[in-house]
């Protein structure tokens, strides 16, 4: 009689048997000394079903043969001057912001996982978030290659990492993963295996990636694939995850949903500045920030919420405040931007009138009423000379660092959202109640956060002497990298390379 | 115009029609592959094609590199069939699954029996024997009747040389018109089967429930039959559904089984008796006998569903919520004409319910 086939799942374990340690002289505990803090309990770590089944050598062989596929894709798109065949150089800005805000995460996921790949007592947890973590390295890397063409031809990508400890509105990214990071190793895994990388994973990357593809970027489109191609495993394992641990033991469900509530917040906050480059940003548009929110969110994330609601978890009851936000989050994000923009490593714009129909369009709700008026305010003052920028700096909320640009949208979209509490005898400020709870939940983690206003008001940034300072303190060209794209050398080259007067 | 594809390890069998990809069908035809972003970038339904021809479609070179499709790797999300296929998914056999072989039969009608004022009772004398298990299914193929359609068998595999099925009538229902309406005792029909992956796990020790709804009570009527005369001794809980008195068949045969064996009980409900009913048992819907019963609480238990999806869809919200998982839970869901063809948007949570 011939031995039974194998399934995958078998012939996984037989790998991958006895990978783990024993502890025979030691405490297990102290091994994973991590496990227990934040309260979960795991009864029973055989029940964790391998999310996907990968041995390290044939991890490998995949791995090397999409990188050669990339490189040798990027070698093509720099010979052929691949920059000169995207839609228009304002595109090129969408990308700044790639590189300088997104591409760090991957950084900063590659060591989360690494350090979960380390915590988790169960060998097959660990093994699979150790892979997602060589990924992370993977994608930063490819990112970086992928815009070192563009390096060469246009402003602003050079000093992406000298930045990232420095400039105001990266640090909302950076604050982002330094939270989850400083998180246990289960708060980790549903902050950014679940919340990110699965929830909300589709309104982050496909609309760079499309952005990419409808702007003509080859570069990025192909990275894009390359790196969606291993998000298969980090997705599975976002899954995975969240299911055992609901599984495992019923006093993990409110911990679970605590997170949840929290993670979905603080990732939908960092959002923003996706609905800005998708409205604002793409000379070509794949479609509004709203349409993505409804088609990525409300309907697959609708469905995933309805399947998670057997386990006790519920829908964080805020997700009808980001409904009534959609009409406005690009609008106020692209506004703070635009007159800000002495202080940004990209440039800004006033939209054309085309574009302005096309978000008159796309917004009947409230681009008319509220935000049309303004840019053509902003037009007539360009006009004339007077281009409008904000000298002030604005004020942060402790939680996310965003400017306080929020308004009241489900009663008066024109009042700005402040929110504040007392913690051992000092106020502290947030644009949202969400914002405000998640402080109240663990106010010793925010109190000393690392605030861009407060820092330049303290001297801290390149000491006492204004925004001069600030500005070499980040190593950002004023007047090339920054402040309005027209008559910024950016688009000088772009016209000489063109052809166009 | 359609392809045969043949899932392994599982052995299950689907048809895709020309241009539809594998994923489509399958999901369709309730059989889960592993699938995540659907449109051939994310690699998450990789299979191996062990025999036959596929176009890969849409599959983006980085999730399905050169090298993969030359070792015969497709993605289920993006290939569509050029041949009947055998291909094998990353999904798990069952331990308990005998893989007993699909077969041709063919059958003549021995009874035609009302169970109910909606439910008749089919009993087909086969050509020769079928080994089957308990809670599988056949496909038969009726005169007038476009393509074939799924029953399940309601007699236990001890009887071999005949399947009896439990038929509703649905309204607009091509099929179970004809059985109801022109199907004749004598008359010859074929039949394939054994199908399905709905059967009692045996080398699973733990106590075991039964929730049935409508004619759905022809699986777990097979299957209890089976564990009692094989002398399991688990206990074994039957909740039944149905409208009112005259709705619920085979009351007195699971009254009297009951009797029989301690260890096995009988939990009739009713979600709208009848004013003269006279009904003193559970009123509700079955999955809240079952709640009712257990106080809420499923863990250590396994739990096996038959019936129409919102019945299923009910049950497996209170089996979580009573921390009974999907590992311990499986089902056979009753589609009919009436639930009609609309995709459901559904999340990659859950593999099998």
């Amino acid at each position: 009689m011939s031995a039974k086939k194998l399934n995958l799942k078998d012939k996984y374990r037989l790998l991958t048997r006895d990978l783990d340690w024993d502890f025979s002289y030691e405490d297990r505990k102290d091994a994973f000394p991590f496990e227990e803090f934040e309260g979960i309990k795991i009864t029973d770590w055989d029940k964790w079903e391998d999310p996907f089944r990968l041995t390290m050598d044939a991890y490998w062989k995949y791995q090397a043969e999409k990188e050669k596929k990339l490189y040798a894709i990027y070698d093509a798109f720099s010979q052929n001057n691949g920059h000169l065949n995207v839609s228009d150089a304002r595109y090129v800005n969408a990308i700044k912001i790639f590189l300088t805000a997104v591409s760090p995460g991957e950084l900063a996921a590659h060591s989360g996982f690494a350090f979960t790949g380390r915590q988790m007592g169960g060998i097959g947890a660990r093994i699979a978030a150790q892979m997602q973590s060589i990924d992370e390295l993977r994608h930063i890397q490819t990112q970086i290659h992928a815009m070192s063409h563009y390096n060469k031809f246009f402003d602003g990508f050079d000093e992406f990492s000298h930045m990232h400890d420095r400039v105001w509105y990266i640090s909302v990214v950076k604050s982002f993963f330094d939270d989850a990071r400083s998180a246990g190793p289960f708060e980790f895994m549903v902050a950014i295996g679940f919340s990110f990388e699965y929830v909300l994973t589709n309104l982050l990357f496909v609309p760079f990636m499309s952005g990419a593809a409808y702007n003509g970027d080859m570069a990025t489109v192909t990275f894009g694939f390359s790196a969606q191609s291993d998000e298969a495993r980090h997705m599975t394992l976002g899954l995975e995850i969240i299911k055992f641990l609901l599984e495992q033991h019923e006093d993990n469900v409110p911990i679970v949903q605590k997170w949840i509530d929290k993670w979905l917040w603080r990732g939908y906050r960092i959002l923003t500045v996706v609905a800005m480059m998708m409205d604002y940003m793409l000379p070509q548009k794949v479609m509004s920030w709203k349409e993505a929110w409804e088609l990525y969110f409300e309907q697959a994330g609708g469905a995933l919420f309805k399947d998670l609601e057997r386990y006790g978890i519920k829908m964080p009851d805020y997700t009808d405040l980001i409904k009534a936000e959609k009409e406005h989050l690009s609008h106020q994000a692209w506004w703070t931007f635009y007159t800000n923009s002495q202080a940004t490593a990209f440039h800004t714009w006033i939209p054309s009138d085309e574009e302005l129909d096309w978000l008159s369009e796309k917004y009947p709700e409230s681009f008319d009423k509220y935000y049309r008026p303004r840019w053509e305010l902003a037009k007539e003052m360009a006009e004339k000379g007077e281009r409008y920028y904000n000298e002030g700096l604005p004020q942060l909320c402790q939680t996310c660092q965003i400017p306080m640009i929020y308004t009241d949208v489900q009663n008066d979209p024109r009042d700005i959202v402040y929110r504040s509490t007392k913690y051992q005898g000092e106020r502290f400020h947030f644009c949202s109640d969400q914002c405000q709870h998640i402080f109240e939940n663990e106010p010793e983690k925010y109190v000393h956060a690392w605030l861009p206003v407060h820092q330049i008001f303290q001297g801290n940034c390149g000491g006492p002497g204004g925004l001069e300072k600030v500005m070499d303190y980040y190593k950002l060209d004023v007047g090339k990298a920054n402040m309005d794209y027209v008559g910024s050398p950016d688009e000088e080259r772009w016209k000489n390379w063109k052809g166009v007067a | 115009m359609s392809y045969q594809v043949t899932i392994e390890p599982t052995g299950e069998v689907i048809e895709v029609e020309e241009g539809q990809t594998i994923l489509a069908a399958a999901l369709r035809q309730g059989v889960w592959l592993p699938f995540a972003c659907g449109h051939g970038t994310c690699a998450t339904c990789k299979c191996t094609l062990l025999d036959g021809y596929v176009e890969h479609g849409d599959a983006s070179p980085f999730a399905l590199m050169d090298m993969e499709r030359e070792e015969g790797k497709l993605l289920a999300c993006c290939a569509t069939p050029e041949s009947d296929l055998v291909i094998e998914a990353d999904i798990d056999v069952d331990p308990d699954f005998a893989g007993y072989l699909v077969e041709d039969y063919q059958a003549e009608v021995a009874a035609i029996e009302p169970l109910s004022p909606t439910i008749v009772e089919v009993r087909l004398k086969l050509d020769r024997s079928m080994q089957f298990q308990a809670g599988q299914y056949v496909n038969i193929a009726l005169p007038k009747v476009d393509g074939s359609r799924a029953f399940s068998i309601a007699n236990p595999p001890s009887i071999d040389d005949e399947v009896t099925l439990h038929v509703r009538l649905v309204p607009g229902g091509a099929a179970t018109s004809y059985i109801h309406n022109e199907l004749k005792v004598g008359d010859s029909v074929d039949l394939s089967g054994p199908y399905g992956q709905f059967f009692v796990r045996t080398s699973d020790d733990k106590d075991t429930l039964f929730i049935a709804g409508g004619s759905g009570l022809s699986s777990p009527e097979s299957m209890i039959l089976d564990m009692l005369e094989n002398g399991s001794t688990k206990q074994i809980y039957l909740f039944q559904g149905a409208r009112n008195v005259a709705e619920l068949y085979h009351r007195e045969k699971f009254e009297a089984l009951e009797q029989e064996h301690d260890n096995f009980h009988y939990i009739p409900a009713l979600n709208e008796p009848a004013a003269d009913d006279n009904w003193q048992g559970f009123t509700g819907f079955v999955h809240e006998a079952a709640e009712s019963h257990f106080e809420g609480k499923f863990a250590g238990h396994k739990a096996y569903l038959c019936g129409p999806p919102l019945m299923i869809d009910a049950a497996i919200t209170s089996l979580m919520r009573g921390r009974l998982f999907e590992d311990d839970i499986h089902m056979e869901k009753f589609l009919t004409a009436a639930d009609g063809s609309s995709e459901i948007t559904r999340s990659a949570l859950f593999k099998r319910i």
